[in-house]
């Protein structure tokens, strides 16, 4: 079977997640290997939600934010971004591909860069294969007695 | 060029007997003797009687700046600070945990300090390696001049070029060692939260016993929640009894930020902390 990966979407509310709709009305059509979590803002994101989003089996973290100065809040995203960058050099820091974790802007008009995004980036985290470094591996379930 | 410690003790001494008699400071953070004098420990004289037991020689390395958030705001406090110690106050004094009017900061320039539990002689590997304090109301003892022997990041080039599948494998097998005993976190001058995110049952964010998964995910928020804020004392790799090199992730996350926002932590009082501040300017190429 072909390998599938799960991908984590955390979208804030008032871009991203409206444009994930717009795409969704529109009828675009994108992977379903996306599975998103809405937030109020991309400065709500604290870091340990990726870190422990890999840890819990994530091939990969997708965030969307406000483009920089069109924040619902102003300024949210511009901490973000900050904060986001260190993130990602933790992460390759620590060895693993930064490839995995992606930020982008997508605003609540942009439904067909919402379905292109998440299209690459589907192909991108296929392309690397399982996530296996964070990854908390569980016992099986036992077989029922 | 060599420090005469002894001189430094006694105007140590001198200058601590003085301020707390004339009643500017109600505590003095100095080192004490320990058990033996290769581990003085960390001493707070209260009154003219107690500035007597008051030492210092070369492996006095601990921050005291770790204990300035532990008492009362408003207490007038003395420290004692060396060069990294110095950027941990003024770190503190930009995250608004004290006030610079409620300090007096006795500078001590220094080179040569020693790791008490190998003996080696601590340098840039490890720290900043700087020798003279940045902040200091009183110094004691001359400027030390000459150059750190290399750049605080050399130490790192090694790490950098690895394959990442060598460096994960690298950060596995030394986080895998850690005992989970938290001596990193209590030495950290910029670890005051209270309770620390993995102490928290709800959200719980990490497994709390020593175990792989856990270690990752305590040490990586750890890096992270350190961005922009850790001074390079080096005292939490000091501090593991198993020689965990913290340092170095430290050091890699504050080569980034001063890469990416141009401002190292705790060398002016007027700055604000990379990660609580942004320029409209930043580029969106740190992303990638
Ligand atoms: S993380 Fe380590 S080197 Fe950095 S300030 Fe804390 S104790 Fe010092
Ligand atoms: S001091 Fe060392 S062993 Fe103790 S919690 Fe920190 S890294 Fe782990």
């Amino acid at each position: 079977m072909e390998f599938e990966p799960k991908i984590l979407g955390i979208a804030c509310n008032w871009c991203t997640y409206t444009g994930a709709d717009l795409a969704g009305t529109t009828r675009l059509s994108y992977p379903q290997n996306l599975r998103v979590v809405r937030v109020m803002c991309s400065s709500r994101i604290n870091p340990s939600f990726i870190f422990r989003a890999f840890q819990l089996g994530a091939d990969g973290v997708l965030v969307g934010g406000c483009h920089p100065g069109d924040c619902h809040y102003n300024t949210g995203n511009l901490y973000a971004r900050r904060r986001l960058a260190v993130t990602k050099k933790i992460l390759e820091f620590a060895g693993i591909e930064p490839e995995r974790f992606r930020v982008e802007w997508i605003s609540a008009s942009e439904g067909n860069k919402f379905a292109e995004v998440v299209r690459e980036f589907t192909e991108q985290v296929r392309n690397l294969g399982p996530q296996t470094k964070f990854k908390i591996e569980r016992e099986p379930m036992p077989e029922k007695i | 060029m060599s420090i005469n410690f002894k001189h430094i003790e006694d105007k140590l001494k001198t200058e601590a007997k003085k301020l707390l008699e004339q009643g500017k400071v109600s505590i003095v953070l100095a080192y004490g003797k320990g058990y033996d004098d290769h581990h003085p420990m960390p001493y707070v004289a209260r009154n003219a009687a107690d500035v007597g037991n008051i030492v210092f020689n070369e492996f006095c390395t601990a921050n005291l700046a770790r204990y300035l958030v532990r008492y009362p705001r408003g207490t007038k406090i003395a420290i004692a600070v060396k060069a990294a110690d110095s950027r941990a106050v003024i770190q503190l004094i930009q995250e608004d945990k004290i006030k610079r009017e409620n300090l007096v900061v006795l500078g001590i320039p220094v080179s040569g300090m020693k790791n008490s539990k190998t003996g080696e002689i601590i340098d840039s590997k490890t720290t900043c390696g700087l020798y003279n304090p940045v902040l200091y109301d009183i110094l004691l003892g001359k400027e030390v001049h000459g150059k750190s022997v290399i750049s605080p990041y050399d130490v790192l080039a090694e790490y950098e070029k690895m394959d990442k599948d060598a460096r994960w494998d690298f950060w596995k097998k030394e986080l895998d060692k850690c005992i989970r005993c938290y001596a990193c976190r209590k030495a950290c001058p910029m670890c005051y939260c209270d309770p620390c995110f993995i102490d928290q049952n709800k959200p719980k964010w990490g497994e709390k016993s020593p175990e792989s998964h856990g270690n990752l995910m305590y040490h990586l928020t750890r890096f992270h929640h350190l961005a922009g804020r850790c001074i390079d004392c080096g005292e939490c790799s000091r501090a593991c009894p198993v020689n965990i090199p913290l340092y170095l992730f430290h050091k890699k996350v504050a080569k980034e930020c001063e890469e990416m926002f141009g401002q190292v932590a705790g060398m002016k009082i007027e700055d604000k902390p990379t990660l609580v501040n942004f320029r409209v300017e930043d580029s969106d190429k740190i992303l990638e």
